[in-house]
């Protein structure tokens, strides 16, 4: 008895080479997941000369296919014309479970959307938060509304976001889940620590290892690190705002700015102003690598963003060990514990005030932040994402029972959350979807059924090559006692043949 | 929320108790959350038992509940819906739809005197020689309400009597206008305008790049400096100075000396105006010789049509260049269709007549909504009668009248144009009203916060 392992595309328009956070999101998340034994795919579209397919570390491989990209590497939302193109992956690599990825990707839209056509099963995780007000957030929410009306689960990366997606989406809640991001918390390192983790599974709070508490003389600097895009939304107005003040109130203190953007010129003005070119130090854009070495700079991590899904960068923060100040927004106040935290509401006033109360505590010597990397290290890491994520493979896939996976439900609701594929079982759910809009979307929906079926007929299923698997060792199976619970019901040979059928 | 270790291990004590009734809804509605009927008690007691902790809202929390676990207490809790509605009264908003009647109306009689001239029923000298009469009386108006704004911020206490005073000095010029010959008196009220718009007008037409362009660009930046200094009843001759409103600085010298002086720049620049048109006008006679007439109609009507939905309907006293878009369309719409006028005489009048109503006529109604609402509705009536006149004149037939006006069809269009004004406030107010209940407005912590900032000039003193 194996536990069940999936044949997984990862669909996003958003992938290495450009960075951010889905896009290290979705490699972290493969990796782990190809660890625990399944085939993951990565299908993105072309950047610049990267066409084709290509492998990453430990045999992921990425599709960038040569999709007409739009604006900020978004694909142009064509409904069908990336559809043949999908089939044959989806086929070639016998893929059941199709996972998009990011609510602004019309690359993940269109794999989901032909993912059900084609009898797979869809997973949608949304890594950011929308408003409901303005036009271009009207036209996202339908379109939304439209794919996940018949995707199998959603996952959200904070309960914030879970709120805004089942609002925007109209979802059932319960086919929500939240999974929270992770970091890789070895490459975010205190300054003291040495590379090596130290050994040992669980180690008490007062172990010997940490260093003496950092104490603060009055005249010692305190520096505060931000890091982040100089843009209107992460709430550089504020900052701009609050150094002067913090740097008046507080001497012996210094900040230090990593990032680039529009604002910057507005930052820049402000130390000039107020002369303080030697207390304020920007250093311009920094890569992902390098923040870790900004970061132990500082003490104390400011974070004054006005809307934040869920602020990798705090976590990041407060893996090297570095107090954080953040604003109470977004899915922000779930992520970190109070002990590594002050918030602050979004006003200068109290953004002020929240630094001056951690300069303070930090000068008190109340602030343990040589603590803070093991403790974050055990609260957030990719492999529990990665076995959070199997969890909803498992239930979407049957291989967990429904009641089990859905569990009791207050709300009084039908039969089933396994989503069938039955075209009129779909249209139905699509037509809920507005007075027009629905019947829109039917209209899609059938167009593309049909689609499918003259595809089936000029490129028949088996001229498609089956391409060979990335030969792994299986790695040893250190999660048995998971594995007895879960009827795995077929070994992966099994399941491949299953998922490309129309059931 | 599952750690590694203890996921699998606590999935189980949800099943069994799953009460999945068999109606067909395939989503849950965001409201379920709130409404849903709270959760058995048989299963609360078996939950107890294993669940010591109850769920939080955080993530960093190691918690016994899985993924998809939905709070019914906390989920949503944060919604709003419509945080900030205020209510529409009806009358209020009947009154504050005046302004975009005054607006139309205004509109509407511009081009009642341009088929006036155009079908030469009208001398075009008459209906320039009236707007300017009426322009100057406004500004006179205007100087007057100023320099009582003065006297009031001095006085205070005694400003109900230099109201009462003021009230009465207004009437005269206002009746003065009621009582000119009708086709006249459909101008009358559009040139009432102070000259603060001068250099509105007069800048918006630097814009207008087909026609009129001022050769003397200094002028411009005088006028404009003048205009912010009159404004602000301060002396302040530099113009950026000028553009920035500072009502509450005391004027360097006294006031008598200090408007003086303005009115003797407003009447130079309107002179300058003047002669600037003059001159243009040969130039504008055949802008559009080359073009069709029915494109000129068409282009023309989008360009009014452009006035009259840019137009700045909020703007207060002391906004400076009211929508220059609007602005520009109007003037612009009037050089064209000045464009097909026979003399140069007629260009040169419709083109001044343009400037009065669509540059200054629109600063003057601001000032008189903000200095006396009476006034401001019976500006609003006069205007929609008389555009209603002006539209029943033009559209009688003058055959039957032999060769006068058709009295009659201009009683009846302006019987028919208060019915039509007064329908359209009133009913489109109270089917604005009637669509606020379908007003749902979503707010949550997943909104961007306003950032609260105050010291925000605090750096830019400093320097």
């Amino acid at each position: 008895m194996t536990r069940r392992t999936y044949n997984i595309a990862m669909v996003s328009d958003f992938f290495f080479p450009q960075p951010g956070g889905i896009e290290s999101h979705i490699y972290q998340l493969a990796t782990k997941l190809i660890d625990r034994g399944h085939k993951v795919i990565i299908i993105t579209h072309a950047y610049d000369d990267r066409k084709g397919i290509r492998y990453l570390t430990n045999g992921l491989k990425v599709y960038h296919v040569p999709f007409f990209v739009i604006y900020r590497a978004t694909t142009f939302p064509t409904v069908l014309s990336c559809f043949p193109i999908l089939r044959n992956i989806f086929i070639r690599e016998r893929i059941e479970i199709v996972h998009g990825h990011g609510s602004l990707s019309s690359l993940c839209h269109e794999g989901i959307l032909h993912g059900r056509t084609m009898g797979l099963r869809t997973v949608f995780t949304d890594h950011s938060l929308f408003g409901f007000a303005d036009a271009a957030s009207i036209l996202t929410n339908k379109l939304l509304k439209f794919i996940l009306s018949d995707v199998d689960h959603s996952i959200c990366v904070s309960h914030t976001c879970k709120e805004n997606t089942v609002l925007r989406a109209s979802l059932d809640p319960l086919m929500v889940s939240v999974i929270p991001n992770a970091v890789v918390a070895d490459n975010f390192r205190p300054k003291d620590q040495p590379a090596t983790s130290p050994p040992g599974p669980n180690f008490a709070l007062d172990a010997p290892h940490y260093p003496p508490p950092q104490r603060f003389g009055p005249r010692d600097i305190i520096t505060i690190v931000v890091i982040s895009r100089l843009f209107y939304n992460k709430g550089t107005d504020l900052l701009i705002a609050a150094i002067p003040r913090v740097l008046e109130n507080h001497p012996n203190t210094r900040f230090i700015i990593a990032g680039s953007g529009p604002k910057a010129i507005d930052l820049e003005q402000m130390i000039e102003t107020n002369v303080l070119q030697d207390r304020v130090e920007m250093l311009g854009p920094v890569r992902h690598e390098e923040v870790r070495d900004v970061m132990v700079r500082g003490h104390i991590y400011l974070h004054p963003s006005l809307t934040e899904a869920f602020g990798t960068v705090i976590v990041e923060a407060a893996s090297c060990g570095l107090y954080v100040v953040c604003t109470q927004v977004g899915g922000i106040p779930e992520v970190l514990p109070s002990h590594m935290t002050t918030f602050s509401k979004p006003e200068e006033d109290d953004v002020v005030l929240a630094t001056g109360k951690a300069i303070t505590a930090m000068r008190a010597g109340k602030i343990r932040t040589e603590k803070f990397h093991d403790q974050v290290k055990k609260m957030y890491s990719w492999q529990n994402v990665a076995l959070r994520t199997e969890r909803v493979y498992d239930g979407i896939s049957g291989t967990i029972p429904e009641d089990d996976f859905y569990g009791l439900d207050p709300g009084g609701y039908n039969g089933s959350r396994i989503r069938n594929f039955t075209l009129i079982d779909r249209l139905k759910r699509y037509y809920g979807c507005g007075i027009w809009a629905g019947k829109l979307f039917c209209l899609v929906v059938v167009v593309d059924y049909l689609f499918f079926l003259f595809l089936e007929w000029w490129f028949p299923r088996e001229n498609i090559d089956i391409c060979h698997d990335w030969p792994y060792k299986r790695l040893v199976d250190d999660d048995a006692d998971a594995d007895s619970k879960k009827g795995a019901h077929s070994n992966r040979s099994s399941t491949s043949q299953g998922g490309t059928k129309l059931e | 929320m599952p750690s590694p270790t203890d996921d699998e291990t606590s999935f189980p004590s949800l099943n069994g108790s799953a009460s999945l009734h068999a109606f067909g809804r395939s989503h849950l509605s965001p409201d379920d959350a709130f409404t849903s009927p709270p959760r058995p008690l048989r299963s609360e007691r078996s939950r107890s038992r294993r669940r010591k902790r109850p769920w939080k809202k955080l993530m960093w929390v190691k918690q016994s509940y899985p993924d998809n676990y939905t709070d019914q207490a906390t989920f949503l809790e944060n919604l709003q819906r419509n945080p900030r509605l205020k209510p529409y009264d009806f009358w209020p908003l009947v009154a504050d739809s005046t302004v975009i009647l005054q607006h139309v109306c205004s509109v509407i009689i511009f081009i009642v005197c341009f088929v006036g001239i155009f079908k030469e029923r009208v001398s075009p000298v008459s209906v320039t020689s009236w707007s300017s009469g009426a322009t100057f009386l406004g500004w006179i108006l205007w100087e007057r309400w100023l320099s009582e704004a003065d006297d009031q911020d001095e006085l205070g206490g005694v400003a109900a009597t230099v109201t009462g005073r003021s009230g009465s000095m207004r009437r005269p010029g206002r009746a003065g206008s009621i009582r000119r010959p009708p086709p006249l008196r459909v101008d009358s009220a559009p040139s009432t305008a102070g000259p603060s718009a001068a250099p509105s007008a007069a800048s918006s037409t630097t814009n207008l790049h087909l026609a009129v362009r001022w050769p003397q660009s200094g002028s411009t930046t005088s006028l404009a400096s003048h205009n912010g200094s009159g404004l602000s009843h301060s002396l302040s001759h530099t113009p950026r100075a000028s553009q920035e409103h500072l009502p509450e600085l005391p004027p360097p010298f006294p006031v008598e000396e200090n408007r003086s002086h303005q009115r003797l720049e407003t009447i130079k620049s309107a002179l300058l105006i003047y002669c600037t048109l003059l001159g243009l006008s040969p130039i504008l006679k055949s802008l559009t010789k080359s073009t069709s007439i029915d494109s000129i109609w068409a282009m023309s009507f989008w360009l009014l049509a452009m006035n009259i939905f840019f137009f700045d309907y909020s703007g207060g006293v002391g906004a400076k260049f009211p929508a220059s878009l609007s602005t520009n369309a109007a003037l612009m719409a009037s050089t064209v269709l000045a464009s097909r006028l026979p003399s140069t005489n007629h260009v040169f009048s419709l083109t001044l007549f343009s400037i009065e109503v669509f540059g200054l006529f629109p600063v003057f109604r601001r000032y008189v909504r903000h200095f006396s609402w009476k006034f401001h509705v019976l500006s609003s009536i006069l205007l929609v009668m008389g555009a209603g006149l002006g539209v029943g004149l033009i559209l009688g037939d003058t055959k039957a009248t032999g060769g006068g006006w058709p009295w009659k069809s201009g009683i009846v269009g302006m019987v028919v144009g208060v019915l039509i004004a007064g329908l359209a406030t009133g009913g489109c107010s109270w089917w604005l009203i009637g669509l606020q209940k379908y007003k749902n407005e979503i707010r949550g912590p997943w909104d961007p916060a306003r950032p609260i900032i105050l010291s925000r000039p605090r750096w830019d003193d400093d320097s």
